[in-house]
Parts: C-alpha cells; structure tokens; sequence
C-alpha cells in the first residue's frame, strides 16, 4: 500500500475523531474534576472523594433540599412522564392509524405541524395556564407541561408503530370477541413493545434531563426542583463555583442516562432516525 | 346456521371491492369464494364476519340481518392467511383467548382449549410461542382458535397460501374432513381452483367483485356460465376460438381461417348463424388423431403423465393434452379432433354462455 | 314474520328485522362508534389544548395589552379595550432591535450552515463511508450532547472555554502564546454560541442523513465505482441527488428549529455578555416576559416577540406538511366499526 493510499483511508477517521473532540474532552474533564480538589485544563490538582459527599447530606449547605429529595422529584418528573406519554401517546396514535372517525385526517395534520412546532415559545402562556390551573410551581404542573411538548414526537412515532401491525391480527381478536379498547391493550401494545420501550427511553431522558421547563415552572433551588435545576443554581459565576461539587452532582445525574445510553444505543439510533423522519 | 347475501355491496369512494352479491348458503354447506387476486373474495367475507360494514345491501344469519351486528355477537370462527395468531401468547393462551373473553370459567376454559389442541394434533405444543411453531403447526393453532368457541360458521381467508405444496395438500384433506365431521357452515375463500374444486360443495366464482357463477364443481367445470369461469376453471386453463358456427348438410360446422370442425347437434343448434362466438373446448377434450384440424406444434412441455402440446392452427394457438407415449415433437404437423360434446359457446358481446345461460 | 314472507317483499331491505341488534345499530352502540374513537383522543386532546390552543391564544391576547408584573391583578388584559399594537411597534422602535434581529438572522444562519447541515452531511458521510461497526460508534457519540443534560453539557463549553489557568484551551493556548489567557467566552463568545448548539443540532440531520444514504441502492454505488468515478464523484454524482429530499426537510426544519430555541444560549451566555451581545429573538421573548433580569415581568411585551415567531412557526409548520406530503401517511382503516 503507498503512503499516499494509507493517508487516504486515514482521513476519514481523523475527521471524526477531531469533530467529536470536544465532547470527549468534557466529559473526560467532568470525570476527573468529580475526584479531584480542582482542576486546571485536563489536570488534577490532587485525588479527593470529598466532592461525592453530598450523596450523605446537602453538598451546598444548609437551606438547600437534599440531594436526594431533589433526585426523588426528578425521578417522578421523569417516571410520571414517561408513563403518561406512553398511554396518552399510544392511545391517541392508536386512534390515528387504525380508527375511522370524522376529522381523524386533520387530527393527524394538527400533530404533524404541532410536531414542527417552536413549543416553547408558547411558555408565556403557559405560565398563565398553569397560574390559572393553580399549577404553578408544582411537580405536576411541570409535568404535565412536560408530557404536553413530548405528546407530538410520542403520538407520531406510536402511530408509525401501529401502522405496521397486521390488520388480521386486530380482525382476529375482534371476531374473538374483543372490543376495541381490549385489543388496542391486550394485543396490540404487546406486540409493539420496541416502540413503546423506544418512547420510554426518550420520555425518561427528556424528562430526565429537563431543565427549562422546570426552571420557568418552579421556584429557583426550592423544594420542587429538579436535579438540572438545582446543579444550575451552583454553577452561577456570581458565588465561587465548587467544581468538584457541582461535577460530581452532574456526574450522578449522568447516571440513568449512561445506562440507558450504553445499553440501548442501536435502539436509540435506529428510533431517533425512525421518529426524526416525521421530524422532531 | 343458513346464511343469506342480498345485494350485498362495499365500496370505498370510487374502489368497488364487491358488487351487488346474491349469495344463499345452506345449513352445513361448504362454500368457496374463487376468483383471482383483487376481486372482492376477502371484502366480501369481511362483511359476513362483520369487520367491514356493507355500503348496500343485506347479510342474514338464519332469518335474521346481522348488518349492525358485531363481529362478537355473531358466533363465527375465523383463519386468516397469516394465521394471524398473537405472538405473544403462547398455543394455550391464543387458542382460549376467545373463551376468556366470553368469561368461561378457568378449568372449562383449560379443557375445551385441550381438546381442541388434541383434535388439531398440537396438544402436546401448548407452552409454546407462534414464532417457536412451522408454518403448519401456526395453521393448526389458528384452525383451533378459530374451533373453540364452538362457531356456527367458519370462514377462512386462503388459509394454505403459505404452505408448501405437500403440506397443504395434506391440510385440505384434513380441513375438508373436519368441516364436514362438524357440520359447521363454511365459507372458504382461496384464489386456487383446485382447492375450490376439491373440497367445496358449491363455489362462487367472483371477477371485480362481481359473483360470475354459484354452482357445484363439477356443474361450474362442465358447464361454465361465462367465458371468465370458462377460462378461470381449470388447468391447463380451456382454449378459445373465435368461430362462426352454420349448417352445412346437415352437420354443424364451426369454422375459422384453417379451421373447420364438426360441432354435436345440440350446441350446433344454439349457435348457428349468431355471427362470430367463442369456441371454448379444454385441452384434455381434444384428441390427436388421423382427421380434423392441421396443425403445427410450435411446443412440447411434458407434464409427466400428460404432454402439454401447443399446436398452431394458422393464426391461432391451441393447448392440447396428449399422450406421452405418442412422442410428439417440435415443428411436426399433427390433425386435432375437436369434435366433442363438452365443447363450449360463448358470446363475444356479452361472455355469457351460449348454451347454459339461464 | 317468517323467511319466506319476508323474501316475497321482492328484496327490499326488511323494515322491521326480527332482532333491532343485528339489523339497526342501537343507540348505545351508534354513541359507542361516534365517540368511542374520540376517546382514545380525549387525554391527547386535553393536553394540546391546554398546552398549545390555550397558549396560542393568550399569548395572541397578551401581546395586545401591556401586562407586567406592576398592573398585574389590575389590568383587565383580555378585554378589548385594554388591546393596542403598542407592543409592537415598540418592537420595532426598539434601540437593540436591529442588533438582535442580526443576531437571529447571523446566529441561524451560520449554525445551520456550519452544523446542522454541512456537518451533519459530512459526518453521515463518514460514517458510512468507514466500516459499519466504527460508523455507528461515531454517530452514537454525536448523538451524546443531546442526550447530556442541557445544563451538564453547558458547564463541560463553559470549562472549556475558561480562563487560565482552569481553561481547557487556555491550557493548550497559553504555552503557545495565543491569547490571553482570559475567560475566551468573554472575548469571542459567539464561535461557542454556534458550536454548543451545533453540536447538538448536527445529530438531528446526520441521523436523517445516515439512514437515507443507507438506503440507496449498493448497484448504484458500485456501478460508479465500476466506472471509475472517485469518492468525490460519487458523492456529487449519486449521492447527493439521491438525498436531495432529506437535506431539503433538515434544512427547512432546522431553520425553524435554531430560530425558535434559546435553552443553550440561555445557559451559556444568556444573551451577553455585555448587552444583547449574543441575544436572539426567541431569548429576548424569553427575559422580557419571564425572567426578572430586567426587572420587570413584561408579560405582554414578551407575547409581542414570542407571537412572531408563533406565526413564522405555524406558516412554516403547515408549508413543510404540504410540501413534504406527510399528511398521505395515512392509510385508510380496515376496519369499519369500532
Ligand atoms: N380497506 C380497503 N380500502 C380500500 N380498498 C380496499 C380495501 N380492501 C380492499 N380494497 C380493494 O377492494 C378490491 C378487492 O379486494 P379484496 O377483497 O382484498 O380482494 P381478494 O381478497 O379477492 O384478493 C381490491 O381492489 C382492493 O384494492
Ligand atoms: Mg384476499
């Protein structure tokens, strides 16, 4: 092989390895600034476990929630949504894909430009909706917004999923005397399980991850925040930033993410591209 | 349990999928829906199970019109082509779901779907999933869900397309067999002639959702109605002529460029001086023989226990069965006896047959 | 009446059948088949009104009054004599509106053009041009900063971007005497601006990419090897026509998609430093109504921004379904009741 020729076949992954540099660097220094006692550029000003301490009690002092109170609110913001998304959005892609009413086709169109849709510029009216409903800085109001912004990606790609169930299988189940509900439940959602384990891991890391809508919805670092809410509070540069605090604390909210990440990567792709394609 | 198709119609805007269907049939009587891809067979059972809607028309159950009726309160068994079995059940859970559905106690429930199994021969497969079982098995399984609750129809939609040929071959003995054991009514949708041949006791040959003929099977081979049933029945499928048909000293003659043959006098007499009409005769009613029609044999396919000869009679082309023994050849020239009592007229305008139409 | 009397009525459909359950739908069932389906739809339904309908319109409505966080209480803003387009032709009067007007149009453009295509392209490219195995593990890592915390991801560009001696590319720019050593965020913050964002956005189109690359036809690509076009050619040649769709759809999408997000610029600069520095539209709409930054919550004021884009949303929204032609997604249900 000449040189020139094994250049070649090089470029192609120099490239990649440049452009994902970046990513690899942060979370290379989020690692290590979670053990060190500081940090300057990729160096470690000395090993420490103190950072992690805050799993015990509260890692910025008194007055602030736990850690884990907060990691508990995220949990439920996270889990409460995944679950509604996952019944709200496959009952009404269910609808869409296999039920015959009047105005199914503009329901549909609704969802599809919902889906392109710029959701947070409409948070201003949200906050009234949610003043209104008496919502305003609650776990659930939070939410329920969440599941709101998550239902149009939900109900496409669930109905992309039921598309491609058989008809039979449903005539079937109905000549054995199911009614609609029971098969939309007992055969048809079985059988779909990639999709709705699919929606499941996007819903959980959205809800997960949320930062904005929580920030807007709840009160600062108060007993209603979450855990992106309550780490942005620590990173502000008007008080001096514990770093290793804050990136431990980041690094533990990684946790579910890298779990779900690690094992579900082909899934998380091959979905991603799956629901993209009706644009997300 | 009798059953009634009046007028019965689907259409979905401008798509017809059946076309004013009139259909009895009787209590225990084995019925096939035959026609070829897309004419209507499955739309038109859909409508019986209750799954479509009619645009017009009626469906009786006995003497009652079960249109509105849904498709659980109509007592009706049914296999699909795809077996349509649900994958994540196992054979026991599949095959008793609808008995589960009808709430039938747990232990009644355990042994009906038993015996069931027992009588399918997969009694000992129950633990198993669809995707774990061949594609017979899936059928049997299919077959028993549809058994259980004890229907007072069945309906099957090409339940052995995907067979392979020994199995389903095998399988409609064993269906045929078993429908008739029940005496359950049975509608039996196939696109494949032989099936509709061999196991049904009347067969309704559908083309663009239009029913074409209801007759036995050997009344629709014999004496086909139209020239679609014609050349729908049977394989080699009947060779068409155009001819015109006159007497000539007192024989009956149907003639063509390079054809002249000698027709019986009871066709001859319904269709002398119409003009130009259909021949139709089938390949195993034509004879090789010293005197008739000349020919040419463009091909010889051998079929094992016939030849398939293609023989060209100047611009026409004709199929007949022979006889391997006769050692036909490409390229030779042969005489071909058409003179047959179970030859066939039709009208050109019309397709409707010259002989039999009512 | 019995089979035969009912058949001399010459095949009329029957008038009275003798079960009204099989021959007329009763009227459970006729309600069950009209709102049954909708009750599938209901919670869907609820949410999108009370999260997208709801909103549309109080924002419409807000953004006709001047509610802020003084009259709030008192002023009656949904009645009409309380409306007036003060809100946006102070909009337009605005001293900064020309600055952050340039901010959108430079801060989209350029992260598209950047990122959400061009690498997006070239990625997709890359990774299927090398072995299948090593093409996946890259576009699983790109597809990282979305799936990190927006907030986690953030304080990695902000470290990274520090001043010496904690900076990461201070570490490397220091010793090679360029720069400063300042906060590089301070001093050019818009290059990170785009590459924060565009790291995020190019997975959106390098997953679409992939996937429709994936899907020409290996004859084609042989066939241009076969003829003797280099990689080159076979991209211009090939591939690219054969994804034109797929780069129109990123590109129409992700337009909308930069124009109306702020989460990572709020995070990273919230719009500075200094003043508008780096705000965009959708910020601006953002601080204006709920955020206290700027002392007041203007609510109506903020609606005012926030109802253009609303409306450059919904026409652009309704342009892709039409052009796209994802509305023929659907198929007809084969299955008439419910
Ligand atoms: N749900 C439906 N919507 C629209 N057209 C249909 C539907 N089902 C069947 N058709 C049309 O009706 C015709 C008959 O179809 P079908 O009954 O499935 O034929 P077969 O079972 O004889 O092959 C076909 O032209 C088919 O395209
Ligand atoms: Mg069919």
């Amino acid at each position: 092989m000449t040189l020139r020729k094994r250049f070649g076949r090089a470029v192609p992954y120099v490239l990649l390895i440049i452009t994902v540099l970046p990513v690899i660097v942060g979370y290379f220094w989020l690692i290590l600034s979670s053990f060190s006692i500081s940090t300057e550029g990729l160096r470690s000003t000395g090993f420490t476990l103190s950072n992690w301490s805050f799993l015990r009690g509260s890692p910025f002092g008194r007055g602030y929630p736990s850690i884990w109170k907060v990691t508990l609110n995220t949990f439920v913001v996270a889990i409460g949504m995944t679950i509604a998304v996952i019944v709200v959005s496959s009952l009404a892609g269910y609808a869409l894909s296999r039920l015959n009413f009047p105005g199914r086709k503009s329901f549909l169109s609704l969802t599809l430009i919902l889906h392109a849709f710029p959701s947070v510029t409409l948070l201003i009216g949200i906050y009234f909706v949610l003043r209104t409903l008496k919502l305003y800085n609650t776990v659930l109001g939070v939410g329920l917004v969440m599941i709101g912004f998550e239902l149009p990606f939900g109900i496409w790609l669930m109905k992309g999923f039921f598309d491609n169930v058989s008809w039979d299988m449903e005539r079937a189940a109905m000549i054995d005397g199911a009614s609609r509900l029971r098969v939309w439940g007992e055969i048809i959602l079985p059988t779909i399980k990639p999709g709705i384990a699919a929606l499941a891991i996007f819903a959980f890391i959205s809800g997960w991850n949320a930062w904005l809508i929580p920030k807007t919805f709840t009160i600062g670092a108060g007993q209603q925040a979450t855990l992106s809410v309550y780490l942005e509070n620590f990173r502000g540069d008007t008080v001096a930033v514990q770093w290793g605090a804050v990136t431990a604390v980041g690094l533990f909210q990684l946790i579910p993410v890298a779990i779900f990440f690690i094992f579900t990567q082909d899934l998380l792709l091959s979905i991603y591209a799956g629901g993209a394609k009706g644009g997300t | 349990m009798k059953v009634k198709l009046e007028n019965l119609s689907k259409r979905w805007g401008k798509v017809v999928g059946a076309d004013h269907i009139n259909l009895d049939i009787n209590d225990g009587e084995f019925v096939a829906f035959l026609g070829p891809s897309g004419c209507g067979k499955t739309t038109t059972l859909l409508m019986v199970a209750g799954i479509y809607k009619p645009t017009e028309g009626n469906i009786w159950f006995d003497n009652q019109v079960v249109n509105y009726m849904t498709p659980k309160d109509r007592n009706i068994g049914m296999v699909f082509q795809s077996y349509a079995l649900y994958p994540h059940m196992n054979v026991f859970q599949n095959i008793s779901y609808p008995l589960k559905l009808k709430k039938v106690p747990k232990n009644d429930m355990r042994e009906r779907a038993q015996r069931v199994a027992d009588m399918m021969g997969i009694g000992h497969l129950m633990d198993r999933r669809p995707a774990q079982l061949s594609g017979g098995q899936q059928q049997r399984v299919a077959l028993g869900r549809a058994l259980v609750k004890e229907p007072q129809l069945l309906l099957f939609d090409e339940p052995l397309s995907n067979l392979d040929a020994r199995l389903r071959l095998s399988m409609r003995g064993e269906i045929k067999r078993l429908v008739i054991e029940l005496g359950i009514t049975a509608i039996y949708v196939t696109h494949d002639q032989v099936e509709a041949m061999t196991m049904a006791d009347r067969i309704a040959v559908m083309k663009e959702g239009k029913l074409q003929a209801y007759d036995p099977p050997d009344e629709l081979y014999d004496q086909p109605r139209t020239l679609f049933v014609a050349g729908f029945v049977g394989n080699p499928p009947m060779n068409f002529l155009e001819v015109e048909v006159s007497r000539k000293n007192g024989d009956y003659h149907a003639h063509r460029e390079k054809f002249d043959a000698i027709v019986p006098t009871e066709q001859g007499e319904k269709t002398a001086g119409k003009g130009n009409v259909i021949m139709g005769i089938r390949p195993e009613d034509i004879t090789i023989s010293d005197e008739g029609v000349g020919g040419e044999i463009y091909v010889v396919e051998p079929l094992g226990r016939d030849d398939l000869v293609t023989v060209q009679i100047g611009e026409a082309i004709v199929h007949v069965l022979a006889d391997p023994v006769l050692g036909l050849k490409m390229g030779q020239n042969v005489t071909l006896d058409f003179s047959t009592h179970k030859v066939q007229f039709f009208d050109p305008q019309t397709e409707k047959s010259l002989l039999w139409a009512e | 009446m019995s089979l035969a009397s009912r058949l001399k009525r010459g095949g009329a459909p029957p008038l009275f059948p003798t079960h009204s359950k099989g021959g007329m739908p009763s009227i459970g069932d006729r309600l069950r088949s009209r709102f049954g389906s909708y009750g599938f739809l209901a919670p869907a339904a609820v949410l999108v009104t009370l999260f997208f309908f709801i909103p549309v319109v109080i924002i419409l409505v807000l953004s006709f009054s001047d509610l802020d966080a003084a009259n709030f209480g008192t002023l009656q803003w949904w009645l009409p004599e309380n409306w007036s387009l003060d809100n946006y032709a102070k909009i337009f009067n605005n001293k900064f509106f020309p600055k952050i007007l340039g901010n959108t149009a430079f801060y989209v453009v350029s992260t598209l053009t950047l990122f959400n295509f061009s690498s997006a392209l070239i990625i997709a490219l890359l990774t299927t041009h090398v072995e299948r195995r090593t093409g996946f593990f890259f576009r699983v890592l790109w597809l990282l900063p979305r799936l990190t915390p927006s907030v986690i991801y953030i304080m990695m560009w902000q470290r990274i971007a520090a001043r010496a001696p904690h900076g990461i590319l201070n570490q490397l720019l220091v010793p090679l005497g360029i720069g400063t050593g300042g906060n590089l965020l301070q001093a050019s913050p818009w290059p990170f601006v785009i590459l924060v964002n565009g790291m995020i956005g190019a997975s959106f189109g390098m997953v679409i990419f992939t996937s429709a690359i994936e899907a020409i036809p290996r004859d084609y690509m042989m066939a241009s090897k076969v003829d003797g076009a280099s990689t080159l050619q076979t991209i211009r040649y090939v591939i690219l026509p054969a994804i034109k769709w797929p780069i129109l759809f990123v590109i129409t999408y992700q337009t909308l998609s930069l124009l109306t997000s702020f989460e990572q610029i709020m995070l990273l600069t919230d719009g500075g430093p200094g003043l508008y520095h780096t705000e965009v539209w959708a910020l601006t709409a953002y601080h204006r109504a709920l955020s206290n930054y700027f002392g007041n919550n203007q609510w109506g004021y903020g609606a005012a921004w926030a109802v253009i884009l609303v409306i450059i949303g919904v026409i652009a929204a309704s342009i892709y379904m039409r052009v796209f032609k994802f509305d023929e997604l659907v198929e007809e249900p084969k299955i008439d009741l419910l």
